[in-house]
């Protein structure tokens, strides 16, 4: 058996899809070949190609034309950050330029049960979090969430809040990234943030908090309790933010 | 009464209706106001009871005229009574919505002075929210039974879902148990919010701007082991809704003990159970193509309780199985117990590209210990060919005897396909 052609990126998003769309032009059967990260040993075993943004842009463009949903597939596939699956990307890709969006119905195929089920992942938790999110008033006014979600998925969360709340001054806050969204008079921003320094309340907020954990308290049925239930719709991971869980 | 008194008692008065949905509208936000709806529904919550919160579930008041001796609102039982006024009703909400708490408001009431007076109150309240606040989010309002038509068309203009209560699975149950109730004043509202529905929708293919009636659709509830219907009256009624009042959703409430009226049978706890059962037999009824008389029948009129509905359904058709899996339409896919809606469209999906294998099966999520009986690969039967239902019975028990319990709440999730 012929050992598989192995070919390495530097590790961002842009170097990812250069390198994939440099062996989908080069390559006769990309099933074939296997894409890693560049580690920056001496002698590493494999063929570098450089990255190349217009490349990687125009490659995305090109999937979005032709399968829009497989290309928001690929795109909560990056948010998920995961490592050590830029074969199965490749491949996934390959097929997608072959069959187009029903591509992602091909359950049975590895490559496209890897890609489809980590994307499906990040999907979840950025519906998760659209629910769960809470806001807290500061003095000035405008409103501030702080989560640590699983996935990095602060941008597409942040353009659901722009329609819902378009109202409202706000920020988003990823505590594990940190990095920051803003809504301001219109305009949406995206940054990270050196320091947090944790701002001062609106005089009510504790008001309005307190009303909260008192419906939440009452609207349960005491002859119904079932913590094991609540806790599988609402892992426990996300109640360090949640309004309702503080102080139990 | 301040805000925070009022609350406690009338989200806790609100508890028992069961509907939490706010999925099946999508309006987007207006430019100057807050909030839309998502066509999924968002939960934002979940309770201690593990049911999903995502509208501010509450009454307006819990002052009732009415005397139901399954309600803990009746008039004759000695709880602290209050009532919101449309401005605290608003103002929550919005605070509520601004902090991502909620979808948005569900509105129900006692009946105050008369059904018109309080139907006009509660309408107020979301005219209030819509014209004055602009307020986009979800709104569910319950219609009291025996308002005026005009109310009720008012209330389908400024909600997205309206639904009233249909309370008890026959009207010799509701004679006895809430007498102030009258079968036509429940019926009637449902035949017009279903005509209004329908016109609405076929307004709005000509023009589409045309005004919006309930775009969420109706729903009701009834309780469930507080009258002695059976489960075979109960999915006939239920049917019936779906068909012919064109109904989005039943709700089904296990009846939780808040009175010692002699009427009413004495439970150890809520029937969770049966509730539970009730919910998957009502999803055969609207996503698996069956109909209230394959599931049950005179002479088997209650639902089983070791087995699921649909498992049930093929242990007493051995005939319609093992069924081939890479050549099974859709509805025929739907029958087998282990593969859902979900499951069923990714088969059809998957073997466009190859034939699928009994590992195929598991990488799609059909659940194998239940399906494996009951289905064929190529010709090949997973399980050994001649197996009796008996004996399918028995080592699907077995099987499951080492598995965790089904979870025994199952109010389901708000997202409605």
């Amino acid at each position: 058996m012929n050992a598989m052609k192995r070919y390495l990126y530097d590790g961002t998003a842009d170097g990812l899809f250069s390198a994939i769309s440099w062996i989908l032009e080069e390559e006769a059967d990309p099933e074939k070949v296997i894409l890693a990260e560049r580690e920056q040993t001496l002698f590493e075993d494999g063929f570098f190609i450089n990255t190349n943004v217009a490349q990687a842009e125009l490659l995305f463009t090109r999937l979005r034309n032709c399968a829009p949903d497989a290309a928001y597939s690929i795109y909560m596939f990056i948010l998920a950050e995961k490592c050590g699956m830029e074969s199965s990307l490749l491949h996934y890709i390959s097929l997608v330029f072959r069959h187009g969006d029903k591509v992602s119905g091909y359950l049975t195929h590895p490559a496209v049960r890897d890609i489809v089920s980590i994307a499906k992942k990040a999907g979840r938790e950025l519906h998760r979090m659209k629910g769960l999110l809470r806001f807290e008033k500061l003095q000035d006014g405008a409103y501030l969430a702080k989560m640590e979600p699983d996935h990095n998925i602060i941008q597409p969360l942040a353009s659901y809040f722009r329609t819902r709340l378009r109202a409202q001054h706000w920020f988003l806050y990823d505590v594990k990234r940190r990095t920051a969204a803003q809504w301001s008079r219109g305009v949406l921003q995206f940054g990270t943030i050196e320091q947090f320094i944790t701002p001062a309340l609106s005089e009510d907020e504790k008001k309005v908090q307190l009303l909260w954990q008192t419906f939440f308290k009452t609207i349960a049925i005491s002859d119904r309790k079932n913590p094991r239930l609540q806790k599988s719709n609402m892992p426990m991971k996300y109640w360090k933010y949640l309004t309702e869980k503080q102080g139990d | 009464m301040d805000t925070l008194a009022k609350l406690q008692i009338l989200s806790g008065a609100a508890r028992y209706d069961a509907s939490c949905a706010s999925s099946g509208s999508k309006r987007e936000a207006s430019s100057g106001g807050i909030g839309n709806t998502s066509q999924s529904g968002i939960c934002h919550s979940w309770s201690d009871d593990g049911r999903c919160i995502s509208l501010l579930k509450i009454l307006l008041s819990n002052d009732c005229r009415y005397d139901c001796a399954y309600c803990v609102n009746r008039s004759s039982n000695s709880v602290e009574r209050a009532s919101f006024t449309a401005r605290e009703v608003v103002d929550l909400t919005l605070e509520f919505y601004r902090r991502n708490y909620i979808e948005g408001l569900f509105l129900s009431s006692a009946v105050m002075q008369s059904p018109d007076s309080t139907m006009d109150r509660m309408v107020r309240v979301v005219e209030t929210l819509r014209l004055e606040e602009q307020f986009g989010g979800y709104i569910h309002l319950k219609i009291i039974p025996g308002s005026s038509s005009e109310l009720v068309r008012k209330a389908g203009l400024y909600a997205d879902r309206i639904s009233v209560n249909i309370e008890l699975p026959s009207q010799a149950s509701l004679q006895r148990l809430a007498p102030q109730k009258h079968k036509d004043a429940i019926l009637d509202p449902m035949a017009l919010i279903g005509r209004e529905i329908t016109s609405s929708l076929v307004e709005r293919k000509a023009d589409r701007r045309a005004p919006r009636f309930a775009p969420a659709g109706q729903s009701t509830q009834m309780i469930i082991g507080a009258s002695p219907e059976n489960d075979f009256q109960i999915l006939r009624l239920s049917q019936g809704l779906y068909k012919k009042m064109n109904l989005k959703r039943v709700y089904y409430s296990a009846y939780v003990p808040v009175s010692d009226d002699n009427r009413l049978p004495v439970l150890a706890s809520p029937p969770l159970l049966r509730e539970h059962r009730l919910y998957q037999a009502d999803w055969l009824l609207r996503f698996y193509g069956f109909s209230a008389e394959e599931i049950l029948s005179d002479d088997l009129p209650f639902l089983d309780e070791t087995f699921d509905p649909k498992t049930a359904w093929a242990l007493r058709h051995p005939e319609f199985f093992p069924v081939e899996i890479n050549r099974a339409d859709y509805a025929t896919l739907l029958r087998v117990p282990g593969i859902g809606v979900t499951s069923a469209k990714r088969i059809i999906a998957a073997r466009r590209f190859s034939a699928i294998t009994p590992e195929g099966m598991k990488k799609i999520g059909v659940v194998m210990k239940r399906a494996k009986y009951f289905i064929a690969s190529s010709g090949r039967t997973f399980e050994k060919p001649v197996r009796t239902p008996a004996l399918i019975r028995q080592q699907l028990l077995l099987g499951e005897a080492t598995a965790t319990l089904p979870s025994r709440q199952l109010v389901l999730p708000g997202l409605s396909l």
